[in-house]
């Protein structure tokens, strides 16, 4: 084992005493917000810069687990009859990223509102630190800060921030985030609180409420949420009932977030007071609305 | 330690960072895995502390600045790292390198999640510490099996090996 010298030693305790200072700056205040809001823009451009290399390579990874089942060869399959028929307009078109906008756009229709697609392009560091996912679409196509995220199917989560041309969104599975649910059997409303990879854990209002295994929770009600009204989050997996009466479920979600892609922004709300709004660059999103019939996501 | 030493060092950091964001974190969900913790621990093992607790405090800021956490909590934590890698620095086989590696750096993912404990007063981020430890320590172990053998090899490189150190002459006694 290698003993220190006494510069290292110096400059151990110095860097560490540098540490706690930061750590209570950074506490104590906003003083060191626009150094967070620099280096979030300076990664967020490196990870954006860099997609072109990981994103291809990191898409091929997750798909290994599914590449011997049953779901990939039904699609080549389909692939095949698709191509007989000549139906498939554009064979060049990437089949994933065209069944993504179709979600959204129907998700966009249920809803009646503008949505921004965008490309999961970074993770956040986990380690029991943020659940949360780098967008490639920031302020420039509209994204604020507070707005929800879909992916068509269920809730994703929420902006967090937004710089000019990246995103980032706090997942709703944030084991400290809470999401405010309704049972949509019993209408019952309460809280979903994130667990990370195992989902969520509901908790009714009302203690004696009843919840069964099977029943769908949607985000709601309206105006009691941060969250655009009505969006799946998940479906209960299992009920317990503890000794003084209170009643917590297990929530399995309808989204899972190992393998998001392709996400809308729903351009709902938000406040662009914390949003960095500097000047245009990068590549803008035209939003889907409800109303037109060819939108087309400029990418 | 050369210029293009701390050069190298730091573009290996900012790529471990990009490719722990785009790449090892999304594929290893829901185990935390973390690429630049082993790399500064991979490079503390051949260089000592003193390389170990400058790289890993600079990355840890780095990493910090781009998070939602407070900042210094990753600055911090990678710093112990480095510093307890480089004091066990010494000839060893890559394997127990590599085991080295992922206990250091499995009770830094644990220091740290008790760290942000303690700050935010939140009970979740101290089970998800604990839950991740044991399949966190493995999964660094298999990535520590292929990081040290690349930093060894870029770091023994004659391009970034420091110049050896002048020796001083030794003159006989002259005679007439």
């Amino acid at each position: 084992m290698r003993r220190l010298t006494r510069r290292q030693r110096t400059a151990a305790i110095v860097l560490a005493g540098l540490s706690v200072c930061f750590i209570t700056l950074d506490l104590g205040g906003g003083s060191l917000q626009s150094a967070h809001a620099g280096m979030r823009g300076t990664l967020g451009a490196l990870y954006r810069g860099t997609d072109g290399v990981v994103g291809p390579a990191r898409r091929w990874v997750q798909g290994l687990p599914t590449a011997g089942s049953d779901q990939a060869e039904v699609r080549r399959l389909q692939h095949e009859v698709a191509q007989l028929h000549g139906q498939l307009a554009d064979r060049a078109a990437n089949t994933a990223t065209t069944a993504a906008l179709q979600k959204l756009r129907l998700a966009a229709d249920r809803g009646a509102y503008s949505i921004a697609p965008a490309r999961v392009i970074a993770l956040g560091s986990g380690q029991g630190f943020d659940w949360t996912v780098t967008l490639d679409a920031g302020s420039t196509s509209g994204i604020r800060t507070g707005q929800t995220v879909t992916d068509g199917d269920g809730l994703v989560g929420r902006v967090l921030r937004a710089d000019s041309s990246t995103s980032v969104v706090l997942l709703a599975a944030d084991p400290r985030s809470g999401v405010g649910v309704r049972d949509l059997r019993t209408g019952q409303v309460g809280i979903a609180s994130g667990s990370g990879p195992a989902g969520f854990q509901f908790v009714p209002l009302d203690p004696s409420a009843d919840v069964r295994v099977g029943d769908r929770l949607a985000t709601g009600p309206t105006g009691s949420t941060s969250y655009v009204a009505g969006l799946s989050v998940g479906t209960v997996t299992s009920v317990r009932t503890a000794g003084d009466g209170t009643t917590t479920a297990q929530v399995r979600p309808t989204t899972s977030s190992t393998s998001l892609d392709l996400v809308g922004v729903i351009m709902v709300g938000g406040s662009s007071a914390s949003s960095a709004s500097s000047a245009p660059s990068g590549t803008t999103r035209t939003p889907i609305d409800p109303g037109s019939s060819d939108t087309v996501a400029q990418r | 330690m050369t210029r293009l030493r701390v050069v190298a060092g730091l573009a290996a950091m900012l790529t471990a960072l990009v490719l722990q964001a785009g790449l090892v974190a999304p594929v290893t969900v829901p185990v935390p895995v973390s690429l630049p913790a082993v790399l500064i621990a991979a490079v503390a093992l051949v260089d000592g502390p003193a390389a170990g607790l400058s790289l890993g405090f600079a990355a840890g800021l780095i990493a910090d600045l781009g998070s939602r956490h407070p900042a210094g909590v990753l600055a911090l934590a990678w710093l112990a790292l480095g510093l307890a890698a480089g004091q066990l620095a010494g000839r060893r086989s890559v394997r127990a390198d590599a085991a080295v590696v992922a206990v250091l750096c499995a009770a830094t993912a644990l220091g740290s999640g008790m760290l942000l404990t303690v700050l935010h007063a939140d009970g979740a981020t101290a089970v998800a510490a604990l839950r991740g430890l044991v399949p966190a320590g493995l999964a660094d172990a298999v990535l520590a099996l292929a990081v040290v053998p690349i930093v060894r090899r870029f770091l023994n490189a004659d391009a970034l090996r420091p110049p050896a150190p002048l020796r001083e002459l030794v003159l006989g006694g002259s005679r007439g």
